[in-house]
Order: C-alpha cells, then structure tokens, then sequence
C-alpha cells in the first residue's frame, strides 16, 4: 500500500502578461495515508486542482514545484520519465470530471478502459481477451451494462460518463484514488448514486482516496477527514464532522454556512451570510393573497430530432404578491422553460392559460415588451448575462433604453443599483463585468431587471454559478426584496435547501409535470409525493460520512 | 488546471472574448466579493481602460516583430504608390518614348530592375501596378468585408424560413471558389479596375460571412443576448447594440488577412487577361512576360520582380492581420 | 489562388457538427430552452438500485437516420447545383455587354453577320425559351457549341476533363498528405525551430499567385536547367499507356503538381495544426496522460484523431479553391485540361465553352463536397448517432 504526502509543497505559475507569475499554491502540507479518506475544499481559485495534478505530476510545464511530493516515499521529482508513466494508474488514479470532455469523444468507452491495461498489465491482463473480461467486470461493478463498452461519450449520460470513468480509475487496482469534483454538473440524486458507489469500492479494496470539490457537503459525505484551501494555502484541516459542524475559522463557518440544513428552523427563511442585505420598511411586506402571475393547464412541446416532446404538462401555478415561490426540479424536469413560457419568451401549447393581474398574456410584439417591464427574468450565470464590453451603467440602462424610457435616467439607474445593494453605486457605475467578483455582477443583473420597476422577478438559479460564500448574500437580497418592495419572485433552482432558505412557497417538478406544490415548511418537513422524498434523501448532509456510512 | 468555473475567472489581460476555456486564467482569483471598489469618476475610468488597451495592444502588436516588418514595407509600398507620378512620371510607360532603350536588359545600374520586351524599366511599371494592385486589393476587401459582414450576420441571427434562405447562399458561396466566379463575372463585364473589384468583391465575401456566422451564433447562445430579450429588446436593438460590435473586432483583423487574397486574385484575373490591360497592375506585367515567354526564354527579371513585389505586400498584410487577429483573441497568442 | 476560405489561421475551425451535445448552439435548434428540452427525459426515479442495469438517469440522445441527414445534404446540394446552372444562365445573358457585340468588337463583323450570329446561337429568341432550350441542353448533355472551336463543348469538355483530373486528383492526394502530416507535427512541437520553418514556409507559400510559382518552376526547371518539360501532358508521338509514355507523362506532372500542391499544402498544414492546437488543452489528453501514455501514444491515439475531424471538412472546401487554381497552372504549362480550355474559352472571348467550363467546373466541386459531407458523417461518431 502507498501513502501520498505533500510537504511543504508550492507550485507557481510562470506567467508571461504582465500580471507576472501566479502562485497557485503556497506551502501546503497534507498526508494521506494507505487506506484514508481525504477531501479537499475550497472554491475556483483555490489551487486544490492544481495541488492534485502535482501528485502525478501532470502539471503544465509553466508550473514550478516547490517542497515535495512523496508517493509511497519516493519523491515524484526525481522518477524518470519512464518510472512516472509507470506509477500513473498503476498505483495511482485519477477520476476526472466525466461528465465533462475527459473522455475521448471519439473513441469507445470500453477501448479507453483496455487502452489503460495495456499501459499497466501487471503480469495479470496479458492478453486481449483478459483485458476484454477485466473490462467487463469492471463495467458491471459500477453498473454498467455490457454494451456500454461500445458506446461513445456523447451516447451516455452524465452519470454513465462519471461511471466509466470510475470504472477506469479501478482497472489497474490501484492504491491510491484522486476524484476531481467527481460529482459536477450532475443531479443530486445521481450524485447520491456516484458517490456511494464511490466510496463503497474504495472501502471494499482499501484503496486510499483523495476527493476535492467545491462542495463541503459531499466531501464531507465520504471522507473522513477535511482540508479546506484557499487563495492557494490551507486554512483548516481536520476530522471531516470537526471541521463542518464546528468550524474554527471564519472562512469555513461561512462555507459551512452556504449549505442548509433543511429542517433546521435557524436557517428557515434566513440565509446564512456575514452580509446580510438590509431590511428598511418599517412593516415589511409578507406574502398576501392577491395572485399576479397565474398558469392554468400550462403544456409546452418542441421539436427535436426525435420529434416532439413535452416539456411541460399541464402546470398550475400562482405566484401571489410578496411571495417567493420555488420551483425545484433535476436538470431535464422542464422547469427553465416553464419560466421562459411566463415570460412569453416561449410558444405553449394551445389550451394553456397565461394571465397577469388577472389579464391573459398579450400576444402582439409591443403590447409584450410592456408586460416584460412588469415581469423580469435573472439569468443562470452572470456572468454570461453580462456583455463583456458594457459598463456597469450601460448594462443596468439598457432596458430603460429598449423600453423607451427617457426620464431620470440616471436616478432609476443608481436607485436599481442601490436596491440591489450595490453600494456606493456612483462606484461601480463605469467598471465593465471583468472587475466585478461573481457576486457582484449577479447584483448588476439584478439591478438591471429592478431599474424597469417589476413587480415579478423570475430567476432561473440565481446562485448556481456563485461560490458558496457568496450564495447567502444573493439570497437575502432576493429576501430583501420581497420585504422592502414587496416584489413577487419565482425561482427556479434544484437546489431543496435554497427553498428552504427563502421560499415561502415550493413546487416540486418532475419531467415536465408538478408533483408536490405547497408551503415549503409542509413539504420539506413532511413531504408526500414520493419523488420530494427521494431528491430529499439525496441531498448531501454536512459531515457524519452519511453516504459511507448509510450504504 | 484549476477547475475554474467562468463566474469566478479572471479575464485574461485583453477583455475580449472568446475565450471561454480560460487558459490564461488558471488558478488565480484574488477577488472575493470585498469592495475592491474602483475609483470614483466614472469617464475618467473609462477613458483610462480605454487608454490602457490601447497601450496593451500596441504593447502587443510592437512584441511581434515579423507584424513591425510588415508594417514598413506596407508602408513603403503604400508611399511609392501614392508618390508614382512624382517619382517616375507617367511618359516613362509611354512605349514610343523608350524607343532608344535596350529591350529585355538584364538588371544593371542603368536598368536597377531590368527592362520589358517594349523598353519599358520594370521598375517603373512596378511603382505604377502598386497603384492599381493595392487599390483592388484594399477596395475588393472593403466590398466583400461589407457583404460578409451582413450576410454572416443575417445568418446567425435570423431563424427559419428567411435565416435558411441566406444560409443556403452563404453555403453557396463558401462551396464555389471565388475565383471561379469571379472569372465569370469579369469575363462578362466591361474590362476595366471596377469591374475586377466588384468581380472580386462579389465573390470572395464566403469566408468572411463563414466567420462572422459563427462568432454571431456563439455571441447569440450568450445570456445577454437572452437577457436583451427579456428586457424587452428587438432585432435591431440585438442586431446593433449586441452582435455588430462584438463581430466587428474580427471583420477588422480579417479585412487585413483578406486585402492579401484581393492582391492574389487580382494578379491571378490580370493574367489570365480579364483585367483592363491598358493600366498598369502587377497581374498584367506578369501576364505580359507570359505573352513574350520571359520564363522559358531566361528573362527571369521580367518573371521574378512583380512576383516578388507580390510576395512582399501579401506576406506584410498577412503579418500585419495575424497581429491584430492575436490582440482580439488571445487564445492564439501562445502559438 | 483564392479559395473559398483564404485564410489558413486560426479562426478556421468549421462548426463541429453537433460537436459537445447540449451546450453547443445547433442553428437547427437556437432556442437554449429547447437544448434542455431535448434532455427532457430524464428519467431520475429510476434510482432504485433494484434494477442495476438502468440505474442511470437520462437516457442519452438515440441517433439520427441517416437517411435524413443524406437528404439533407442531397438537397443542399441540389439547391447549390440549380444556383450554378441559373448562374451559368444569366452571368452570360443578362449582365451588361452583349456577349454578340463583345465578339464583334474583338472580330470586325458586319451587322448582317451579326444577326445571323444571333441566330446561330438562338439569342434572338426571347430569354425564357432560351432558358428552356439551355435546361434542355443541360440535362441531354447539350452545352451549346463553342464559338472558336467550332466543336461541341460538351465534347470538348470531355476530352479535357480527363487531364485535369489526373492533376488535380495527384496534387490533392499529396497536399493532403503532406499538409496534414506536416501540420500534426508543427503544432505538437510548437515553437520549435521545425514549427517555425515549416509555419513560416507555408506563409510564403500562401502569399504568392499560385500561377507565379508555376513561372518560377517553369524557368528554373525547365528552363535554365532543363531538366523537366515546359509543357503538354505528353511528348508527342509516345503511345501513353506503355512504359515509355508513363513515365513521360510522370515527368510532365512533375511541375504543374508542384505549383497546385505548394499552395494548397500550406493552407492544409495551417489548418490542421489550429486544429491540433485546438485540442491540446481537452481534458482527454490529461486523461491520457495520467494513464501513462507516452507523448506520442496521447498524440497519436487521442489528439490527432479529433483534430482530423474538422480539419476534413475544411480540406474538402479547400480542394474546390485546387480546382480552381488548376485554371492558371494549365495554362502556364500548357497541360491539355478544362483549365487551358477555360483559358482559351477567355481569351476567345469564347462564352457557350466558358458557360460549359464553368458548369461542369462547379458540378465536381459540388459533388466533391458532397461527398466530403458522407464521409465525415461515417468519420465521425457524434454526427453518425448524434
């Protein structure tokens, strides 16, 4: 068995702009010894991925390393080209990110598995046909049915993807296993499934294994013990349950913080933040009972290559004043277009109702862009809603300007800023999105939807794109909203614990259909459809190993 | 290699687009949500960024020293160009006034690059074929930058029966050489500059609409242009405020790279004697040593020089395009 | 010269085909939402582990037929062959310059031989039957007589057609070869001295008339040293098909190949080696490498496999600008083929012969890239059952 320890390691970035060289990691010491669990934490930026490359050295050459990295107590530095080759898969593996490009797209699956045996025989899978067996068995211990082997990457799903590489990882029956954000881009429930998976063949062949993410929860669901990065040094490292559920340092508390605890009163309609936005209306606004936005019998088909599907089937829905409705549903439940259906941006079918204010939704080009000042949409990422070229100004005006409206220019672009507590707003007012951080160019969005006045805002997961620490400060905003404005919102999310953090009312959605609509307390709490019980279940718990020690 | 997600990445040292996998943005992101609040006059901000990307670029453009070559001699060419009549006045291209000059001498002092099969000095004719060679060249490019642009960008923007429409022509375009049109074209057409410029400019806007089509359909599944859309905006606000500026960049850095193709075409439609013979144009000169067999016959000065004059003013422009095209995107400047 | 896409930089990447499933921009499809409606069935209660096999969530996208997408391209092709042949109608008839007075203007004629000129050539009918007796003419295999060869120029163009294809099938074949092989190993050793030279050669190659390099070649080589040839398909008397004549006809390759592969070449190289750079920074390759691969194992098994992929189709649209650029070389070295009949055709000015030239010319490029489509769709995996 082999143990990976990192001494004292740095790696820095030659870089040749003028921002000069990067430091990715700075002195970072952590040991993983034969048969342990380790997860490493932090958000983009924290150097974790770089740290994880060094172990088998696969670096870009404009990396330098510092300190040393010792695999089985040899330091990696000084293998041969050859000897290092040899160590790769053989004694220890990577899991990449399947479900994004890190499987060849133009090779089968099953030959990229065998294309590892090759390398890394051992005296074990000599022959072709050995290596075809292997193969298979290594497909059915991640359940996989055997003609996946000749599939290509872009025929499988997302979890599939992640299978075959875990499947991959396994072949050489390696010591150690390195997992790079194992579970990204993946539904909660299939991230349940991988991760499990995961950690139950670890487990069963004492492999070691070294996870990072961005995710303190699902770290925390497998590894036993914590490390979390940031700026490239390590800020707090210790038993998995310690460091989530009694954090020492600041950074953690507010990592930790990000991930709700569904259920837990303290967090109900309180997200967790160290900048809370402000509340300032004397009696704030609660939800009332006067509908604004309502869908009756809402169906919406398209024509893909397969034909046509249904994304929506007869929905029902209302959205009252001063209500924050969620919507939650997997990637694929139909749940974006239903919001892209409210705002009229999407044919429905014949049949379904769409009304505001009690009026149905107009049809004609113009008398639609005078119902959109009414209704508002927030985009998933900000940074993308965001043209990279305009200023902050520019950005927040363009809808009074495509609206036509021409007074107070100005004033309605510093109050929308301010609304969306980006303060001092005259600050901002000429940086472009490049020099704002994520979360403030989520306000910026906001600002812009706010400077036309809506009394509805639809966000289609608002702090998905955001890291953790951000995620409360987004969501309070929303909260703020609601009390200081009395503004509607819909939000799309498939996250429960943002429900339960600001929602007063929660839609659960499944291919295209509503199956759970109610006060979120009754339905996180006491959920009855079947469905809100399994994506319940799935959803990661701070600490406790949960996943490893529940299988 | 760190796992960026694009919320949180640090744009590279030019703002530009596209560079959506970030290689220049790993593991380095000291911001957090903190105030790092910018300074607080806003026109002043701006016209310093403005200022700064200028400097960067130029910085840039001046780093790339086969670009500075190219530069000069563009220069160069373009100055005797103009300078032609000052320099050589026209009667030295008069036929009957050479009639005491040695026919095909080979480059000496007296004759810096030889003479013609009429007496006439070659170098001569190549300061007068600049004129007309660069002229198409720079005018053909503008007429097809200009139909590439609205047609590339047509097709990316507009869906269904109209979008189809103009993705069939530009399909059209982009599968039929140019110089195959543009032989008909200018084989039907009065001889004579404009006809090979528009015969130029008509067919060889393909790979400029094939451009400007995808970078509008990468810029069009952007969020902001959805963003637009939902704030109430129209094609024209799309079209105008969205897609044109950030297509521009590349039509720009494009319209260098293609001025060398309109260079090559045209020399290429003068030879082949589609071009207006009684002007000077380096395709003619070549045409003209053809006619008289120059090259089987050892008259290699009179094959050689407007060949190489071609060389030259292609080669600048490529270098000088491939410089702008590393500033706006640059994901190429590794390479 | 000119291509259709003259510009061997970077930029030059064609849209990949479906490329990377659900976060592409398919024209076909430009709505975001519909891309997530197309993942719509997701199947995510089918968690339960009792049933291992379909354990997995969304079932992937089944393939297209290929059937659909032949037609398409058919129809594609089709449209683009009706625009030549309309083209080929009204470039000759209809743009100022009476294709009758620019012949009288070249030959003294007197009015009375004009009209009758006219006639000969139907262009006193009115324009539609013209149209009708061309259409007629293009699908019995009829494209009129020329007007300096006093042949039919079907029956010209068949006897040069063989020769043309000959050489430009030969400069193809090597550019390819040479321009791939050459531009996997530029941008796999990129920045090295072997990239400089070969990047730097194939910008100068790029930036001259490809008729030029022909002259350069034509002087030096058979010219001044006399090595080669200056002109024809084969000395004449020599029977083609013995010994003798093969090898002759090699020896009169040997040059006009050189002129069309030294530029065609160099935009191949350019291409593929944007397009290796390309995927030099995927994810695969770190897979690749982190399985153990040598450099040139995760070259040759993963990267160059993908790059090829958009470079084929940017090739194919590359040999139309081959063919074209043929026009010029078989001028300059006399080779029997549709280009000297082209060159002729304007020189005469020679219209029905150029029309015909012109037609066919378009035709092959057409098919050609016809084909280029079917190929690419066995070639590629994500478009065959994407």
């Amino acid at each position: 068995m082999t143990d990976l320890q990192f001494e004292n390691v740095s790696i820095t970035y030659r870089s040749s702009s003028d921002r000069g060289d990067v430091v990715a990691v700075e002195d970072v010491s952590l040991d993983l010894p034969a048969g342990a669990t380790l997860g490493i934490a932090g958000e983009s930026g924290s150097g974790k991925s770089t740290l994880i490359m060094s172990a088998l050295r696969l670096l870009p050459k404009s990396a330098r390393l510092e300190g040393r990295v010792l695999l089985g107590g040899q330091d990696i530095r000084e293998l041969s080209f050859g000897q290092i080759r040899a160590v790769r898969w053989a004694q220890a593996s990577i899991v990449f990110q399947g479900a994004l490009h890190s499987l060849n797209p133009v090779r089968e699956v099953g030959s990229q598995i065998i294309e590892a045996l090759e390398h890394h025989s051992k005296g074990t899978w000599t022959t072709p046909q050995k290596r075809r067996d292997r193969m298979f068995e290594l497909l059915a211990e991640v359940n996989l049915e055997t003609s996946k082997s000749s599939a290509y990457p872009h025929e499988l799903s997302g979890g599939q993807k992640q299978r075959i590489m875990i499947a991959m990882a396994l072949a050489c029956e390696p010591d150690i296993i390195i997992a790079d954000e194992p579970t990204t881009a993946l539904d909660v429930i299939v991230q349940k499934q991988i991760l499990s998976g995961l950690a139950r063949l670890v487990a069963e062949r004492g492999i070691s294994l070294l996870m990072i993410s961005h995710d303190l929860a699902v770290l925390s669901a497998v590894c036993a013990n914590l490390a979390i990065m940031r700026h490239g040094r390590l800020v707090e490292y210790g038993p998995s349950d310690e460091v989530c559920l009694s954090p020492q340092e600041d950074y953690t508390k507010q990592l930790a913080g990000a991930f709700p605890q569904i259920g837990d009163p303290e967090s109900r309609l309180n997200p967790r933040t160290l900048k809370p936005a402000e509340v300032v209306r004397a009696e704030p606004f609660t939800m009332t009972d006067e509908v604004v936005l309502e869908a009756k019998n809402l169906s919406v088909s398209f024509d893909t290559r397969r034909g046509r599907e249904r994304a929506v089937r007869g929905v029902d829905l209302q959205l009252r004043k001063a209500e924050i409705l969620a919507v939650v549903g997997q990637s694929g439940s139909g749940k974006t277009t239903l919001a892209r259906s409210l705002l009229g941006l999407q044919e429905v079918e014949a049949g379904s109702q769409l009304s505001f204010a009690g009026k149905a939704l107009p049809k004609q080009a113009k008398a639609l862009r005078a119902f959109r000042r009414k209704v508002q949409m927030i985009l998933q990422d900000p940074a993308g809603s965001l043209n990279p070229k305009r200023s902050v100004y520019e950005a927040v005006v363009e809808g009074l300007k495509v609206q036509g409206i021409r007074d107070q220019e100005y004033e309605r672009v510093i109050g929308a800023l301010e609304a969306a507590e980006l303060t001092p707003a005259e600050d901002y007012l000429e940086s472009i999105p490049q020099e704002l951080s994520g979360g403030q160019r989520q306000r910026v969005v906001i600002a812009g939807a706010l400077a036309l006045d809506p009394q509805v805002l639809i966000a289609d997961e608002p702090v998905a794109s955001l890291d953790a620490s951000v995620r409360g400060e987004i969501l309070s905003l929303f909260l703020a909203l609601k009390k200081n404005l009395g503004m509607s919102a819909l939000i799309i999310t498939h996250d429960l614990g943002l429900a339960w953090n600001i929602a007063d009312t929660v839609a659960v959605m499944k291919r295209g259909e509503i199956v759970e609509y109610g006060e979120v307390d009754r339905v996180l709490s006491d959920p009855q459809h079947e469905y809100t019980q399994e994506l319940l279940a799935a959803v990661p718990r701070l600490g406790s190993q949960s996943l490893v020690r529940n299988e | 290699m760190s796992a960026n997600t694009p919320a949180e990445a640090a744009p590279g040292p030019s703002s530009n687009e596209p560079n959506p996998r970030g290689s220049e943005t790993r593991g380095s992101d000291p911001r957090t949500s903190g105030r790092a609040g910018p300074a607080v006059d806003g026109a002043k901000l701006v016209r310093e960024r403005r200022m700064n990307n200028a400097k960067k670029n130029w910085a840039l453009f001046r780093s790339d020293v086969p670009a500075l070559i190219g530069a000069v001699v563009l220069l160069f060419f373009i100055v005797i160009a103009i300078a032609a009549p000052l320099i050589a006045p026209a009667s030295m291209l008069d036929v009957t006034k050479q009639l005491d000059v040695p026919r095909y001498a080979p480059p000496s002092l007296d004759h810096p690059l030889g003479t013609d099969d009429l007496g006439r000095e070659l170098w001569v004719r190549i300061l007068w074929g600049a004129r007309v060679s660069i002229l198409v060249g720079v005018a053909a490019t503008v007429m097809s930058m200009i139909i590439g642009t609205i047609m590339g960008l047509a097709a990316g923007h507009f869906t269904g029966l109209f979008g189809g429409i103009i993705m069939r022509i530009v399909d059209f375009f982009i599968v039929l050489p140019s110089l195959l049109l543009a032989i008909v074209l200018s084989s039907v057409l009065e001889r004579g500059v404009f006809t090979i410029v528009v015969a130029i400019g008509l067919t060889s806007w393909a790979s400029t609409a094939r451009i400007v089509r995808s970078q509008t359909l990468s810029v069009e599944s952007r969020l902001y242009i959805e963003r637009a859309r939902i704030l109430g905006a129209g094609h024209f606000h799309i079209l105008f405020r969205h897609l044109l500026p950030a297509v521009m960049p590349l039509v720009l850095a494009n319209t260098t790279l293609t001025v060398g193709g309109a260079i090559i075409a045209e020399s290429t439609l003068s030879f082949l004697g589609l071009g207006d013979t009684s002007k000077e144009s380096w395709g003619t000169i070549l045409k003209n040593s053809m006619d008289v067999s120059a090259a089987t016959s050892g008259y290699w000065w009179y094959v050689l020089t407007p060949g190489v004059a071609i060389l030259l003013v292609v080669l600048a422009f490529t270098m000088v395009g491939r410089a702008f095209e590393a500033i706006i995107n640059p994901a190429l400047r590794s390479r | 010269m000119s291509t259709p896409t003259h510009d061997p930089h970077s930029g030059d990447r064609p849209d990949r085909g479906t490329g990377t499933a659900n976060q592409g921009t398919d024209p076909t499809n430009p709505s975001p939402a519909s891309a997530k409606g197309s993942a719509a069935t997701a199947d995510a209660n089918s968690a339960k582990p009792a049933n291992p096999a379909t354990v997995d969530m969304d079932e992937p996208p089944a393939g297209g037929s290929f059937a659909r997408y032949f037609l398409r391209k058919l129809g594609g092709a089709a449209t683009s062959m009706v625009l030549v042949i309309v083209l080929g109608f009204f470039a000759f008839r209809m743009l100022p310059g009476d294709p009758v007075l620019k012949i009288a203007k070249e030959r003294p004629m007197s009015p009375a031989q004009i009209a009758e000129l006219r006639s000969q050539y139907g262009l006193d009918k009115p324009v539609i039957v013209q149209f009708w007796d061309y259409l007629v003419g293009i699908v019995t295999g009829d494209l009129g007589e020329s007007y300096v060869y006093r042949k039919s120029v079907s029956a010209l163009i068949g006897e040069y057609l063989g020769p043309t294809l000959l050489l430009t099938a030969t400069a193809a074949v090597i550019a390819i070869v040479l321009g791939l092989w050459l531009g996997q190993i530029s941008a796999w050793r990129r920045n090295t001295l072997f990239d400089k030279l070969a990047s730097s050669t194939s910008l100068i190659f790029w930036s001259v008339p490809t008729f030029w390099l022909g002259l350069i070649l034509l002087m030096i080589f058979g010219g001044t040293l006399q090595w080669l040839p200056t002109g024809g398909m084969i000395t004449p008397g020599l029977d083609p098909w013995s010994p003798a004549g093969i090898i002759d006809v090699i020896k009169h390759l040997i040059l006009p190949v050189i002129s069309l592969v030294a530029v065609v070449y160099a935009q191949f190289l350019m291409i593929m080696r944007a397009s290796l750079l390309e995927e030099m920074n995927e994810d695969y390759l770190t897979t690749a490498r982190a399985k153990g691969l040598t450099e040139d194992e995760v070259r040759r098994r993963h990267a160059v496999p993908n790059a090829l992929l958009p470079t084929v189709t940017v090739v194919f649209l590359h040999i139309g600008g081959l063919i074209a650029g043929a026009v010029t070389v078989e001028a300059v070295f006399s080779w029997p083929g549709l280009g000297k009949l082209t060159f002729e055709a304007i020189r005469g000015p020679d219209l029905p012969l150029l029309q015909g030239t012109f037609v066919v010319f378009s035709a092959i490029i057409i098919v050609m890239n016809l084909a280029a489509d079917i190929v690419y769709r066995f070639l590629d995996p994500r478009v065959r059952r994407a």
